[in-house]
């Protein structure tokens, strides 16, 4: 190829390159959100001469150009095959793959975190609970990297000191370790939650420490679709998806759920089918994301009641509880004021559950 | 506005190549200056007028000084202008690191002016003086159209990250270029190289070093993988950045000089700093070493001159006192190798190379840090001096995940890549295989830079604060 050809190539493809999709990014239609990053999008920011002179619209222009980039997702797919693939790095943004599972670096170990979370639980404790005729648990619930990280040479919490330290700051409650019941298959491939079909044993280790004997029998069901998890999308790289299963049986199928999350009841199902083709599938549990909920079972052979001060963890586990208890109550502290939990809930002869993951301890800020 | 951003590269850079590519020849220096004139006011929309005063001070002064040439008129203008300039420099960059010691000094406490930093204020305030200085000289004519003086100055590729441009060395192409399908596939190669430089490899050595500040856990082989890799990220930030410069002025038919030319593998100070930011050096070599005496002095003159001109290299790049120590530490080396190293290290390259290696990285940690004690601290690390450990799981984490980008930067800092495209391209085989190749490797590298631009990646400009 003589020299002359070579640069008319070059000129060509590159420009092609470049104003193709600079053409595209100009009058390509903007989306407003991304389900693979689950997040809204940047709009174009408004052109004023006030908004030019302070920079902000220079600013909010160049976040809009990054979000709203013709093809973004493969774009940041390419980035990730270049990280993890070309330049052999072990993670992307913190986000890695091993023995098919993905998943998010978490750390370090924060010790103002973990004194955050427990002054947090404490704070209710001695508010609501203490000298009042209620049994109190705690259980720790170690995230995926617990089975991943260290052996797949990640950075990695110490996990046996992390759960030893929030023992010892809440050491009027009592302990219940599931941890020896956890592997990483309990786990979503793509995503950071753990699979309902998977920790029956530890939902009847909970009963069984909290006095209940749990049968454990269930029917397992399967959603068509294939579930794409948190960092399925985040990660933008094609990997092998995963299934949600859900369990019912009699307890399940007959209790009523009320959600508290517009300040009036309003009944939800324990598995809401609408949100399991949503953006999040897990959010089928429980309809995700609520600060109180409560599940009655109206077949209950006992008064019982459980209070559950929980994560996103404690949506698909509290369904398995049902059978021995009467009523359970589901306090997401991170979507409202503890203080308020009072006005809520009539703490007397209940047992306690304090449930929290390694991630929301870690990263504890978000507990009000 | 980066370079290295989605913005500058699919808005901003496609509507100047069409519309420069589209006026014509007469008006395309207009072209250019409201092209850059957008360029800065992006970053800096008030800074603008800031720059403009420069301009109109350059220009001014030089239509004066050729008025008055040889009279005393003439140089008392060259002074009235350059003590502007370096007012403004000095104003806008330095009044409260002059203040801040001053309080320091007598125990008083006037208030701080925390004046943000114009962007590009070191480079084009250099350019401006050079102007000034090169037509008292009588080495460059003044320049009678304004429009065209703006353009020098206020030229995008170069605006806010050099390299410093002489206006001698670009008069002829102010009124006169070309352009051709060569020289702007020789541009787009530059540029790509530049992207890739600054966005693949800098900025991923950039989040090594971040992680090394940090961190709270230090250890004897972080503070060497920091110093490895700061010393390699600087280099292709700004070498980088250097590059896309000179792609740019190429695209639009200005030939900027060279800035960098593999100073990784120089066997000497004397020579890195022949190969290191080429044009800032022989500017002061130009306009403030060689006025004062350069070495056509006493011995103790030279000595004062090389102090002088390294004090206010350091002093340039920033005004704290690790940059002015910085200068002095690289005046020390030269000192030592102009009055007897230079000729050992002509006998040994290696050791050369490897004492080059070694002092540079020092320098970088001097540079990179913000202040001196944290800069000690780190080479007192490097050295076994602070009692760290020899290293820790989190550091080892890092070490083996970053090992590839450190190795392609270590590779990529010499010529090696170079000579092997050439070497190849001397077989009829080798040629086409490096042509079919070469397509591939703009293409991806600039795809890969977009993917990287696009997921928001760790993406400041080191030198922009200079």
């Amino acid at each position: 190829m003589n020299e002359k050809r070579r640069n008319i190539i070059v000129v060509i493809v590159m420009a092609l390159f470049l104003f193709g999709l600079s053409l595209w990014s100009w009058i390509g239609k903007d989306r407003d959100y991304s389900e693979s990053e689950r997040r809204k999008l940047a709009s174009k920011p408004k052109l004023s001469a006030s908004t030019v002179i302070d920079g902000s619209f220079m600013s909010d222009f160049e976040v809009y150009a990054m979000d709203t980039f013709p093809m973004r997702d493969a774009f940041r797919g390419i980035k990730s095959v270049s990280e993890l693939g070309v330049f052999r790095k072990l993670d992307n943004n913190g986000l890695y793959i091993s023995s098919g599972h993905l998943s998010r670096i978490e750390y370090p170990y924060s010790e103002r975190m973990l004194e955050h979370a427990s002054e947090r639980m404490n704070n209710i404790y001695d508010k609501f609970l203490a000298n009042k005729s209620v049994n109190v648990y705690f259980s720790v619930i170690p995230d995926k990297n617990c089975f991943l990280a260290e052996k797949s040479g990640r950075l990695s919490l110490d996990y046996p000191a992390f759960i030893e330290e929030m023992k010892q700051r809440t050491d009027h409650m009592k302990y219940i370790d599931i941890t020896d019941l956890l592997e990483l298959d309990d786990f979503y491939r793509t995503d950071t939650h753990w699979r309902q079909e998977r920790i029956v044993d530890v939902a009847k280790r909970l009963a069984s420490e909290m006095g209940a004997e749990l049968k454990g029998e269930y029917t397992e069901n399967v959603l068509e679709s294939p579930f794409k998890g948190v960092y399925y999308g985040q990660l933008a790289i094609p990997v092998r998806t995963d299934m949600i299963h859900y369990l019912t049986n009699d307890s399940i199928e007959k209790c009523k759920v009320t959600s508290y999350n517009t300040g009036k009841p309003i009944e939800i199902g324990v598995y809401n089918m609408d949100k399991a083709v949503g953006r999040d599938p897990y959010e089928m549990f429980l309809s995700g994301a609520d600060p109180f909920i409560e599940i009655e079972n109206p077949n209950a052979d006992n008064d019982r009641e459980l209070v559950i001060f929980r994560d996103s963890f404690g949506s698909s586990l509290a369904p398995l509880l049902i059978e021995v208890y009467s009523k359970i109550t589901l306090v997401d502290i991170r979507y409202m004021q503890s203080e308020a939990v009072g006005a809520m809930v009539g703490f007397n002869d209940q047992d306690v559950l304090f449930m929290y993951s390694t991630l929301i301890l870690n990263n504890s800020l978000a507990l009000r | 506005m980066l370079f290295s951003s989605i913005t500058f590269l699919y808005y901003f850079l496609p509507c100047v190549l069409l519309i420069y590519f589209l006026t014509p020849k007469k008006l395309k220096n207009t072209a250019l200056l409201l092209s850059s004139i957008i360029f800065y006011a992006w970053g800096e929309p008030k800074y603008v007028v800031l720059m403009t005063v420069g301009i109109l001070n350059g220009f001014i002064a030089g239509l004066l000084i050729e008025k008055y040439n040889g009279a005393k008129t003439a140089k008392a203008v060259l002074w009235v202008s350059s003590l502007i300039s370096i007012g403004f420099l000095g104003y806008f960059k330095y009044a409260d690191f002059f203040i801040e010691n001053f309080n320091a000094a007598t125990g008083l406490s006037v208030p701080l002016l925390k004046i943000a930093l114009p962007v590009g204020i070191s480079f084009y305030t250099f350019q401006i003086l050079s102007y000034v200085i090169d037509v008292y000289r009588k080495d460059a004519a003044a320049q009678r159209n304004i429009i065209d003086l703006a353009a020098y100055v206020s030229m995008f590729p170069q605006l806010i990250a050099g390299p410093i441009v002489r206006y001698s060395d670009v008069a002829a192409q102010l009124k006169e270029r070309t352009h051709s399908i060569s020289k702007a596939a020789s541009g787009i190669r530059v540029f790509v190289v530049g992207l890739g430089k600054k966005v693949l490899i800098a900025n991923a050595l950039g989040e090594l070093c971040k992680a090394y500040s940090e961190s709270e856990e230090r250890s004897v082989i972080f503070c060497w993988i920091y110093a490895v890799s700061y010393s390699l990220q600087i280099y292709f930030d700004f070498s980088g950045y250097s590059d896309m410069a000179v792609g740019l002025g190429r695209l639009l038919g200005f030939e900027l000089c060279e800035n960098f030319r593999y100073p990784y593998i120089s066997e000497s100070i004397t020579e890195f700093w022949r190969r290191w930011h080429i044009s800032l050096g022989t500017w002061f070599r130009d306009y403030v070493y060689i006025p004062l005496g350069g070495n056509r002095v006493s011995k103790l003159g030279h000595l004062r001159n090389i102090l002088v001109v390294w004090m206010l290299t350091g002093f340039w790049h920033g005004a704290a006192w690790n940059f002015i120590i910085w200068g002095l530490y690289f005046a020390v080396f030269l000192i030592i190798e102009k009055f007897f190293l230079l000729k050992y290290l002509k006998k040994t390259k290696a050791a050369g190379r490897l004492y080059v290696i070694l002092t540079v990285m020092i320098s970088f940690v001097i540079f990179g840090a913000e202040n001196m004690g944290s800069a000690m601290d780190c080479i007192g690390g490097m050295f076994g001096f602070k009692g760290l450990p020899l290293i820790s799981a989190e550091q080892g984490y890092y070490l083996r995940s970053f090992s590839i980008v450190i190795i392609a930067a270590a590779i990529g800092a010499t010529p090696l890549p170079r000579i092997i495209v050439e070497n190849a391209s001397k077989t009829k085989i080798g040629a086409v295989a490096v042509s079919v190749t070469e397509i591939f490797f703009l293409v991806g590298v600039t795809a890969a830079a977009t993917a990287y631009l696009v997921d928001g990646s760790f993406n400041p400009f080191m030198y922009f604060r200079f």
